[in-house]
Parts: C-alpha cells; sequence; structure tokens
C-alpha cells in the first residue's frame, strides 16, 4: 500500500533541506524519490509483496511521474478566526486563482475578535487553488491556498 | 444553562471536563496545539480547533487565540481547567468583555486571593488564622533579620505574587536569610513579574489540610470537606486523601468553617480550594486559597458523591446551589495517587517516550482518570502526570489494601513512572498509621 502522505512529507523534506535524491525502505517497500533538471521530483516505488493480505487486484504498483501537488506550497493559517477573501464586502477579493503573488502580497483577512488581520503571502508565485470559502471559521495551521512557486 | 463550551486545556482535565458537559446535555468545543493533535478524548468534542504549535505560550496560554477559537465556535463559556490560564484574571476579564462567560471566580476574587498579602489581609478580617508572618512584604534587609530573630528560625521567604509551590525558599539562619533575599526578589520577578517578598515563620511537622468550596452568585458558599495532601515533594503533591486521617471533628469543622469565611468575604463564587497547615497541637493556620477546580478534585467527589465539575458548570450559568450544608457527608475513605512520567530512581527526572502497555486497574471503588492510552508519546512540552488513580472504599485500611492491589495491577510500559515510589509509600508504617507530616517525603526518599 502507498503512504500518499509519506510521500508528500518526503517532498517537504527534500524542498527544505535543498536534497536532490532520498530514499526510503521500510520492510519490502521501497521509496525512491529524484530531483529532476527542472526541478520536478519523480517519484518511483517498489511493489508490496505478491502474497500481500489484501484479496483481489491491489493498488497500482509504483506511481510515475511528479506528483499532482509537486512545487505547490500552502499558505496556512497563523491564527484562529474567520477568513474573509476581500477587504470588505463591496471590494473585489485580494486575490483569485491566477494571480501573482510575492512576499508580501496581501491573500486575504482573518478577523478574531472584531480585529481584521491581512494575511501576507510569505511565497512568491501563482494561485493554483483557493481552498477556504469566504467568513469560513478556520484555525491555526490550517491551509488557506495552495501557491505554485515562481522557480 | 449552557449551550456550548469551549475546553481551553488538554490531556485528563480536558477530559474530564468533557464529561462533565456531555452529561448535562452541554455542546463541547475542544481547543488542542499540534502535539495533541491525535489525542482520542478529542473525538469526544464536537468540535475541535487548533490553536497553535506545541510549546504552551504558542498554543494553550494564547488567551487571544483561545478567545477567536470561542468566538468562531460561537460558544456561551470557557473552561479554563487547571493551570495555564486557569487562575489568569486579565483572560477572565477579557473572555467576559467578549460575552463569553468565564467558568471560574470573578477576576477581582482571583486578583485579590492571588496577591499573598491582600490575601492574609483577608484572612484577618474574616478571623482566619495567618501563619506567622512578616504582616507585609518586606521592606529592608535589617527589619527582615529583626523579625525572624523573634520569630524564630527556620523561616520561609515567599513571594507576594507566588503559589503552587512556587517563589519559596528555605531559610535556618540570619546569615543565609541575608544571602538568599536578592535572589529571592530576582526570581520573584523574573516568574511572577513582582519582586516582593515577605517571610513566614516554618511550622514544624506540618500537615497540609485543604478544604474544598463552592459557592454561587447568589453568595452562599458550601464546602464539601478536607484533602489531606501532605505527602509532597518539592511542593507538588503526590497523594492525597480524605478525610484526613489525623483531624479530629472539632478541628475539621472548624476548618471548613473558616475556609467558608473566607470565600464568603472574598465574594467568591465558582470551585476553589482553601489550603491550610496543621501543626502537631492541632492549630491550622492559612496557606493560600486557589482559585481554581484543583487536580485531586476526584477524592473529594469520591466521598461526598457530588460531580464538582457539574456543579461549576452549574453555578457559572446562574445556578445556585439548592443542597443545604448538612447535606453534604463524607463517607468511607478516599485515595488518590498522582502518577507521572519520572523516574524516582533517578531524582525523579522525566521520563518522556512512548507508552506502549497502559493496563489501568479496575474493581469495586477503583477510578482513573487519564487521558493516556497504548501508542501516546509523553510530551515534554507538558507536565509529566499520566493517571490520577483514585480507590474509595468503607474505611482506611480498606482503602489502602485496595490501593496497594492496584498498584500492583497497573502497568505502564516501557517508561518510568512513580509507581515504584506509590507501592513504597503504601507499605511504609507512618503512612500506613496516617502519620505523615510535609517532610515526610523528602526525609524518606
Amino acid at each position: 500500500m502507498i503512504d500518499v502522505q509519506q510521500v508528500r512529507e518526503l517532498i517537504e523534506l527534500m524542498i527544505e533541506h535543498g536534497l536532490n535524491e532520498i530514499r526510503v525502505r521500510e520492510g519490502e517497500t521501497q521509496i525512491s524519490l529524484r530531483k529532476g533538471p527542472a526541478g520536478e521530483v519523480a517519484v518511483a516505488t517498489s511493489p508490496p509483496p505478491t502474497a500481500s493480505p489484501t484479496p483481489g487486484p491491489g493498488p497500482t504498483p509504483g506511481l510515475e511521474g511528479p506528483s499532482e501537488d509537486e512545487g505547490l506550497v500552502p499558505i496556512c493559517s497563523p491564527m484562529v478566526g474567520t477568513f474573509y477573501a476581500a477587504s470588505d464586502p463591496g471590494s473585489p477579493s485580494f486575490v483569485q486563482v491566477g494571480s501573482e503573488v510575492d512576499v508580501d502580497s496581501p491573500v486575504c483577512i482573518i478577523e478574531a475578535m472584531k480585529v481584521f488581520n491581512e494575511i501576507k503571502a510569505e511565497v512568491a508565485g501563482t494561485i493554483e487553488r483557493i481552498l477556504v470559502q469566504n467568513e469560513q471559521a478556520v484555525e491555526y495551521g490550517q491551509p488557506l491556498m495552495l501557491v505554485r512557486l515562481k522557480s | 444553562m449552557f449551550s456550548r463550551v469551549l475546553i481551553a486545556n488538554r490531556g485528563e482535565i480536558a477530559l474530564r471536563i468533557l464529561r462533565a458537559c456531555k452529561e448535562l446535555g452541554i455542546q463541547t468545543v475542544c481547543v488542542y496545539s499540534e502535539e495533541d493533535r491525535q489525542a482520542p478524548y478529542l473525538a469526544l468534542a464536537d468540535r475541535t480547533i487548533c490553536i497553535g504549535p506545541p510549546p504552551p505560550p504558542e498554543s494553550y496560554l494564547k488567551a487571544d487565540r483561545i478567545i477567536a477559537a470561542a468566538e468562531v465556535a460561537n460558544v456561551d463559556a470557557i473552561h479554563p481547567g487547571y493551570g495555564f490560564l486557569a487562575e489568569n484574571a486579565q483572560f477572565a476579564e477579557a473572555c467576559r468583555a467578549s460575552k463569553i462567560e468565564f467558568i471560574g471566580p470573578s477576576a477581582d476574587s482571583m486578583r485579590l486571593l492571588g496577591d499573598k498579602v491582600e490575601a492574609k489581609k483577608l484572612a484577618k478580617r474574616a478571623k482566619v488564622p495567618n501563619i506567622p508572618w512578616t504582616n507585609g512584604p518586606i521592606e529592608d534587609d535589617d527589619e527582615a533579620a529583626r523579625w525572624a530573630g523573634r520569630a524564630g528560625y527556620p523561616v520561609m521567604i515567599k513571594a507576594v505574587a507566588g503559589g503552587g509551590g512556587r517563589g519559596i525558599r528555605l531559610v535556618h539562619n540570619e546569615a543565609t536569610l541575608r544571602h538568599s533575599l536578592p535572589a529571592a526578589r530576582a526570581e520573584a520577578q523574573a516568574a511572577f513579574k513582582d519582586p516582593s517578598v515577605y517571610l513566614e515563620k516554618v511550622i514544624e511537622s506540618a500537615r497540609h489540610v485543604e478544604v474544598q468550596i463552592m459557592g454561587d452568585r447568589a453568595g452562599n458558599v458550601l464546602h464539601f470537606f478536607e484533602r489531606d495532601c501532605s505527602l509532597q515533594r518539592r511542593h507538588q503533591k503526590l497523594v492525597e486523601e480524605s478525610p484526613s486521617p489525623m483531624l479530629d471533628d472539632r478541628t475539621r469543622e472548624e476548618l471548613c468553617k473558616a475556609a467558608v469565611r473566607l470565600a464568603r468575604a472574598a465574594e467568591y463564587h465558582s470551585a476553589g480550594t482553601v489550603e491550610f497547615l496543621t501543626d502537631p497541637e492541632g492549630k491550622f493556620y492559612l496557606l493560600e486559597m486557589n482559585t481554581r477546580i484543583q487536580v485531586e478534585h476526584p477524592v473529594t467527589e469520591m466521598v461526598t458523591d457530588l460531580d464538582l465539575l457539574q456543579w461549576q458548570l452549574r453555578v457559572a450559568a446562574g445556578e445556585t446551589l439548592t443542597m443545604k450544608q448538612r447535606d453534604i457527608q463524607q463517607r468511607g475513605v478516599a485515595i488518590e495517587c498522582r502518577i507521572n512520567a519520572e523516574d524516582p530512581a533517578r531524582g525523579f527526572r522525566p521520563s518522556p517516550g512512548k507508552i506502549l502497555d497502559f493496563r489501568p486497574p479496575g474493581g469495586l471503588g477503583v477510578r482513573v482518570d487519564t487521558h493516556v492510552h497504548p501508542g501516546l508519546t509523553i510530551s515534554p512540552h507538558y507536565d509529566s502526570m499520566i493517571a490520577k488513580l483514585v480507590v474509595h472504599r468503607r474505611t482506611r485500611p480498606e482503602a489502602i489494601s485496595c490501593m496497594q492491589r492496584c498498584l500492583e495491577e497497573f502497568v505502564i510500559e516501557p517508561i518510568k513512572t512513580t509507581i515504584p515510589l506509590h507501592r513504597e509509600i503504601f507499605t511504609h508504617t507512618h503512612f500506613l498509621k496516617g502519620e505523615v507530616d510535609t517532610g515526610f517525603i523528602e526525609r524518606t526518599w
């Protein structure tokens, strides 16, 4: 069984430490990740042993090519509060899918205890996905948006 | 009654509050730090909100995030548990200013009782005896030395803004006193933001006996009898029992009445504990009053058969105490052991790590309050208490026998715990006779 969460964590580790290659083995399962020339990450996992406890067709052995969320970095909420996409009801949203942002770009407001806090992107790139809705309650660490980093 | 309550705490007390709310039909919102994300008790809450990374100053002490969570979850009240923000008057005020009830006393009561000097003045007015003291903070060291000379050594240097066993130094003579005063002031400033200190005479061979009280907003205050907490190490309680084995009925009654007088004088509502020291002559002296629910509350619940957490919720919601003092009775004997993730063989060094095997005891009159489960890693960020093992039987010998059996049965592996120490305590002659004082643990181990 492929643990997608584990693969994601390994990818993050590689990015964080600037690694080009990482290989992890646990029992019969091995995951190899190698960074390609364009900064893309190739993932290969060795298939689980054929005598697996789950009967019927098993999961597809190996995951070829770059993972879907590769190169995407989340903007996480630094606080607890209510998410607002715009500075006030009449104004346009700070960002939409496709918007270019840099480190200081405001991307949303999070309101708590009547104080409206402007949240900055803190990364440079393009907004790929917005994960929360206007007026949604958000918690600390909750991913708000995904940004495709400028390479 | 409240529709929804937010629990601003973690571990066993969060679970305790969750249980009390559920039985009263109150919806629950539990906050958690990233370290507690997988805690099983969170599954009992109707909603959970992450409030920060593991370190308490970034999560469980982050008042603004907790209130923000209370707002987004639309709760009526916050229960602070014990520790963290439970005795933070500013936090209580901030909650109430945001129209969220704080389950505890008024901010004014908290401040008054948290100031050791003001609390002693209040005690004097309420005719509650104080430990002989300097009648105020020390203005200069010569004055301090004169007082100590008259009162007789040993004396304690205590921080005015201290509490919970912190900010205390014992000195045996004038030289040590003069040497320790500047250090004590510096410590007090660092820990409590107030360098003021005072001196207290040491009560030799003292027992620590505390009284559980509960007040409502109509001004009624009841006591739920006493707990003897003489078994301590460095002012941290290890074993608690009710009734106190060496107290005669008359002293018990006077002690409990004094506690009620103090709480009334402070216009106290919610749960609170008035701590006293008793000396071998049977005289008692106020130590301090704690303005929160305490760790060892289960001991009182077992002998009085009353749910203290539920009463806290009720009085906070505006209900009055429906029973009369004479309706509250002590039945049987309850004893609690605090099991911590510490190694008694290595100076009580914290023993963090993953718990693989966790098998608590059971049977008649056995209660285990814990959030621990196999697979849990004891975090270095939070206190090391693993479980509270409480037994309740008809007589003290039966309770002791039951506890001995439970301590044998209780398996927590592979980390080191204080269970071996408890096993020794429960076979020690002095403890079995009920003849222990607050120095017993440190003298014997």
